[in-house]
């Protein structure tokens, strides 16, 4: 054979065939990529987002955020609820507004007072620094203090409100979050509304090896973080 | 003697010129279709690997070919070949082509280039000294770079290509058999008026053969438009770049570099690997880089259901509490992934306390509330931006880096993301 037609021969297939192929892969992989949705993969994975438990009811959520806009928290001043705001904005029966803390049961810690005392003791700073730090992806952090009825009734409405208060004093100063103040909302309800009963006492609370009756578990602040996407 | 190899070759003795050895000449003909065939096995490799990379042209996730053996199928998961192909060393123009050009189709080109000098040269049995010596030069080419990919992908890469070191055989099976022939062809004594001539015209053949082969790739290679959620356009934009609380951890700070921030988990292995592809690109250079800390770790990560990455809200923590080490916690971290993740798995406090012994700084901090309350505000930062649960995700001056251009596209997108910025 003439030694250029062989060398034709064999050439021109070792040339081309490998070009026909790439070409042709390019090809294919043009026209996926063409049609391809680009968004399609990232709107499968999930997107960030605070939490939301399973107990957060609707009934839940909304009671939550018209106390929580009603109190301040919404609007970024966490300046607190006086009892009879909570009360009115609440709507709801004392027991009813305990009710609604019961599925925090895991979730909420009883940091305990001395009797007519506003002042965080060292076990009260632990819980509350505890509690704090376990925000994971909550939005709301409640804080809800009372007073025993002993004494008067403005007294012990200051006294629940200087308890909720050291909790908030003392969060800010340990901790030096800018978010802090809008995060945390601060409820005293002193003795005149939603006093806990001693089913409480089983809860986690500060005093821990302190005997506990209605009168030690409202000498309390009540703090916990909120689940809900409010 | 030479008459005892006449029947292995159609060419008579006389054919084979006065100063050619009957001998040499006869027997030649099998190193050369074993060079052959051993370039057509290459080819097929490298066709192979040219193929799946090709296939990832497209922004998605294929099955890779990582055997040598016909008919294996492809594997998804991870495998050697797909580190390989994912690493710097696997393609060519990176910058200025997404993907880049692989280096699997230039061994293509050079393959089938081989097969038909080497076929030719069987086929017409008559193979003089100097086309022996082209065809053995040529056979050197992809041993010399057998060689050089092969200290790549044990020294640079950690990880070894089946399909490749299948390439690596059959460059020195190829080799053996044409110095085999080069031997075995004599040197007839006179001047072979035509070896420039025909050494030339080979190499223009081979040039010929990489050059279409390269051109092809450049012709058909797919482009997407620049818009919106696609390519250097990024996808997406940060809504609160700010660190107001304070989580943002300093990588490397350049002035006058492009700020740049990491969203990583430091027990994940892809964002291990897209820091090793990172620094490889050399545009880590540009970036003045930053990183959000966002573990996959359900012990302190309420967006995931289960732990990814056991123990990486530790090793997150231990970062925040001692900001100047980060960077040396998180190379620590990157070093040693697996055993800290099989270590959070089984002994969590057992993690702690070793972040502990390496890095004594991290002291009383590790496991404290503030902590965990660091912890969670950086996940928070993730939770304000409304990013997808998943890492690495890298934001250019606020502009994220889509995910599909974080492995193969990532210099190309990269470089084409800091042309505006000097």
């Amino acid at each position: 054979m003439n030694p250029i037609a062989l060398r034709a021969l064999l050439g021109a297939p070792a040339l081309v065939v490998p070009t026909l192929m790439v070409a042709s892969w390019l090809g294919s992989a043009n026209t996926r990529l063409q049609a391809a949705d680009p968004t399609a993969a990232e709107n499968e994975v999930a997107i960030a987002s605070v939490a939301e438990d399973a107990y957060c009811t609707p009934k839940l959520k909304s009671i939550v955020r018209r106390v929580a806009g009603a109190c301040g928290l919404l609007g970024g001043a966490g300046r607190g609820c006086q009892p009879m705001e909570a009360q009115q904005v609440a709507q709801l029966s004392d027991e009813d507004f305990n009710a609604l803390f019961r599925p925090l049961a895991q979730r909420a810690h009883i940091i305990q007072y001395d009797a007519d005392a506003t002042d965080l003791d060292a076990a009260g700073r632990t819980a509350v620094e505890k509690a704090w730090a376990d925000q994971r992806g909550a939005s709301f952090f409640f804080v809800v203090a009372r007073a025993s009825p002993d004494g008067k009734t403005e007294h012990n409405e200051a006294l629940s409100a200087g308890r909720a208060n050291s909790v908030l004093d003392h969060l800010v100063d340990k901790f030096k979050d800018p978010e802090i103040k809008k995060q945390v909302g601060l409820l005293w309800l002193g003795e005149s509304f939603a006093q806990l009963g001693e089913e409480f006492c089983g809860w986690d609370r500060s005093h821990q090896d302190t005997a506990c009756t209605a009168k030690e578990i409202n000498r309390s602040a009540f703090v916990a973080w909120i689940d809900c996407a409010i | 003697m030479a008459k005892d190899f006449s029947d292995f070759d159609d060419d008579s003795p006389d054919d084979l010129g006065g100063d050619t050895l009957a001998f040499a000449a006869r027997p030649v003909r099998i190193p050369l279709i074993i060079a052959a065939l051993a370039a057509v096995v290459g080819a097929v490799l490298a066709a192979t690997s040219t193929a799946d990379f090709v296939a990832h042209l497209d922004r998605q996730v294929h099955d890779i070919h990582c055997s040598v053996m016909p008919g294996a199928e492809a594997v998804r998961g991870e495998s050697g070949c797909r580190t390989v192909m994912l690493s710097p060393y696997s393609s060519w123009f990176r910058a200025s082509y997404w993907g880049g050009v692989p280096v699997a189709l230039f061994a293509l080109a050079v393959f089938a280039f081989l097969a038909y000098r080497a076929g030719h040269l069987a086929a017409r049995g008559k193979p003089t000294r100097a086309e022996a010596g082209f065809l053995l030069a040529g056979m050197g080419l992809p041993v010399l770079m057998s060689s050089i990919f092969g200290y790549l992908a044990a020294a640079k890469v950690g990880a070894t290509c089946t399909v490749c070191v299948g390439m690596y055989v059959s460059s020195g099976v190829g080799f053996a058999a044409a110095l085999a022939a080069f031997f075995m062809v004599t040197p007839t004594g006179q001047p072979d008026t035509k070896a420039v001539q025909g050494f030339v015209v080979s190499f223009v053949e081979g040039c010929a053969f990489v050059g279409v082969l390269f051109l092809a790739y450049l012709l058909f290679v797919p482009q997407v438009e620049a818009k919106a959620g696609r390519g250097p356009a990024g996808c997406g934009t940060l809504v609160e770049a700010g660190d107001a609380s304070g989580i943002l951890i300093d990588l490397a700070i350049r002035p006058g570099a492009a700020p740049s921030i990491e969203l990583l988990d430091p027990l994940c292995p892809a964002c291990r690997a897209f820091d090793e592809r990172l620094a490889a690109s050399g545009l880590a250079e540009r970036l003045s880089q930053q990183a959000v800390l966002f573990p996959l770790d359900a012990t302190c990560n309420w967006m995931v259901k289960s732990s990814l990455h056991p123990g990486a809200c530790a090793v997150t923590e231990a970062m925040l509490c001692d900001r100047a080490a980060a960077p040396k916690i998180l190379a620590w971290a990157f070093t040693h992934q697996e055993a800290l993740t099989e270590l959070g798995r089984k002994d969590e406090a057992g993690l702690r306390s070793k972040i502990t012994q390496e890095f004594p700084g991290v002291g009383a901090c590790l496991g404290s509330p503030q902590a965990k309350n660091a912890v969670v505000r950086s996940l928070r930062w993730a939770v304000a931006n409304a990013l997808p649960v998943l890492t690495p995700q890298l934001f250019v001056q606020g502009r994220r880096v889509c995910d599909e251009d974080t492995d193969l596209g990532l210099e190309y997108t990269l470089a084409h993301m800091l042309e505006g910025h000097k």
